[in-house]
């Protein structure tokens, strides 16, 4: 049984995206949207969007050029409502190492993004920073300096600084990377988590966990390369695929991963990556 | 009998690589280095002048001889001079962020490479008096080391860093302040203190060219002429233990200002 749900207005469109590194072609064609998933049933209920693709596919380029770090060769990005197109800033992102600013606190970097958001301390930008710190179960770190947070825990400050910058839309390099079965258990409820936490909360991850994606996300977009007759790949990834795992029952159901749908759509996702 | 294994298991601990040892211990090998080369100093004495000739001429040098004024001079003017430096190579090193400033720290960069005494003249010709003579000497001096030091620092910055605060959706200059100059602060302090230290290394030569104002280094060189070995060692042992002073104030002020920048080191 699937859940109710419907789709409506756009909020992130890529448009024939090209682009090319050192005179060759890296992506082509890349050509999708998200949109806003409502559920009846569901006041909030944010978007996941999870990208696979084997190693050195191109997933990192796409995800600079979603984060408007780097312009695509050909074609746009356009975000929100008002299909804006996309500039360093307007994204979330949230990077596989989580960079945070190591010469201030937790609660530092914090303020620094509040005010970026333009919330000053007594806007209750610092009522805001400690609500989210206790919501992510960082209340107790708020004065540490970062070099002295587990992985995990810069990955949630990091997220939370998203956050308060005010982004709905939240890019995420490598989510899983060097995370033991737990922590990534743990990334994963997280990712829910910020996915629920506003109707338009669209969360896109840029991996190549194939288990996690898939127990995370509502769609998938599979990158590969395509093969010529010869069996040579044409040069330019693409998108190859796209899975609507809402439609498969896969997604936002609690302890999917240990049902037998979960295990053979997986195998068949690395099936497929044989071939990418 | 256990508890004496212990002891010398932990002095063991100091003959090992990558080991933290208790403070005490510490202490312990500091002070038998000290005794060790205190042996060794009197052990030679006749060749060098002794501690005790050492000790009787730095008694001299600073009832009879004025040494606290010339070591004020001294001071005075090495800290003007890390002064000026810290000034203009953070201000070089800072806008290396400007590609057209670039070829401009490069150069700065290669200045290393030239004698400063060759330079001496054409600052005769800028400076007003001995003092700024010897100011911009130290400067000129000292510069292209720091410039190179803290230019390369820039350099190395992460991309990520760079990117990770352009998603804030910090403008470009508020990246350079947030990443470049505060998460650097940590690195410039260390520079200046390797900075500061080169500057009484040169302190004595540029005291030595320009004589006109006194100063612990023409106070040695004038020693130095006239064979008084004890107090020439004198003064090296008070250039040595005012550069100890000042090396551990900047790094109080590193530990004080950047908390965070041992945090990861394993000699913490």
């Amino acid at each position: 049984m699937t859940y109710p749900y419907e789709l409506r207005d756009t909020l992130i469109k890529i448009e024939d995206v090209h682009a090319s590194r050192g005179g060759s072609l890296v992506l082509r064609d890349i050509a999708v949207e998200i949109k806003n998933v409502v559920r009846p049933d569901v006041a909030d209920q944010g978007q996941v969007v999870g990208v696979l693709g084997p190693s050195g596919v191109g997933k990192t380029t796409l995800f600079r050029i979603l984060a408007g770090l780097d312009a695509p060769s050909r074609g746009r990005v356009l975000v929100g409502e008002a299909q804006i197109p996309v500039r360093a800033g307007m994204v979330g992102v949230v990077f596989q190492h989580y960079p945070l600013f190591e010469h201030r606190t937790v609660l530092g970097n914090l303020r620094v993004a509040a005010r970026r958001a333009g919330l000053s301390e007594r806007d209750g930008g610092e009522a805001r920073a400690h609500g989210l710190l206790e919501r992510f179960k960082l209340g107790d770190r708020a004065h540490a300096w970062p070099s002295e947070l587990s992985g995990g825990q810069r990955q949630r400050v990091a997220i939370i600084q998203q956050l308060l910058c005010g982004h709905t839309y939240l890019l995420m390099d490598e989510p899983f990377s060097g995370l033991d079965p737990i922590n990534k258990d743990h990334a994963c409820e997280l990712i829910a988590e910020v996915a629920r936490m506003d109707e338009r909360n669209t969360i896109i991850i840029v991996t190549h966990d194939i288990r996690e994606a898939v127990k995370v996300s509502d769609t998938l977009w599979l990158m590969g390369r395509d093969r010529a007759p010869s069996g040579e790949p044409v040069p330019g990834s693409r998108i190859v695929e796209t899975y609507n795992l809402i439609d498969r029952d896969l997604a936002w159901r609690p302890g999917i991963e240990r049902t037998a749908s979960f295990d053979v759509f997986v195998r068949e996702l690395c099936d497929r990556f044989q071939t990418l | 009998m256990a508890r004496s294994a212990v002891s010398f298991h932990r002095v063991l601990e100091a003959l090992s690589p990558n080991r933290q040892i208790a403070l005490p211990i510490y202490l312990g090998v500091t002070v038998a280095s000290v005794a060790v080369f205190l042996a060794a100093w009197q052990l030679a004495a006749g060749v060098i002048p002794s501690p005790a000739d050492v000790l009787a001429a730095l008694a001299r040098l600073w009832t009879e001889q004025g040494l606290f004024d010339e070591l004020a001079t001294s001071v005075t003017l090495n800290l003007e001079a890390i002064a000026w430096t810290t000034a203009i190579t953070l201000a070089l090193a800072y806008a290396t962020v400007v590609p057209a400033v670039r070829p401009i720290v490069a150069a700065v960069s290669k200045l290393r490479f030239t004698g400063m005494v060759g330079w001496a003249f054409v600052f005769t010709l800028w400076a007003r008096d001995g003092h700024q003579l010897k100011l911009w000497m130290l400067v000129f001096g000292m510069t292209p080391f720091f410039v190179t030091a803290m230019a390369a620092v820039v350099a190395e910055l992460p991309k990520e860093r760079f990117d990770h605060a352009r998603t804030l959706g910090m403008s470009e200059w508020r990246v350079v302040w947030e990443v470049v100059i505060r998460g650097t602060a940590d690195q410039a302090l260390e520079a200046l203190r390797q900075s500061a230290a080169m500057g009484w290394m040169m302190l004595t030569m540029v005291e030595g060219v320009v004589r006109s104002e006194g100063g612990i280094g023409a106070m040695m060189l004038n020693e130095n002429k006239h064979l008084q070995l004890d107090a020439v060692f004198a003064l090296i042992g008070v250039v040595l233990a005012v550069g100890v002073v000042q090396d551990g104030a900047l790094a109080w002020l590193r530990r004080t200002v950047c908390p965070y920048a041992e945090l990861t080191t394993e000699r913490r």
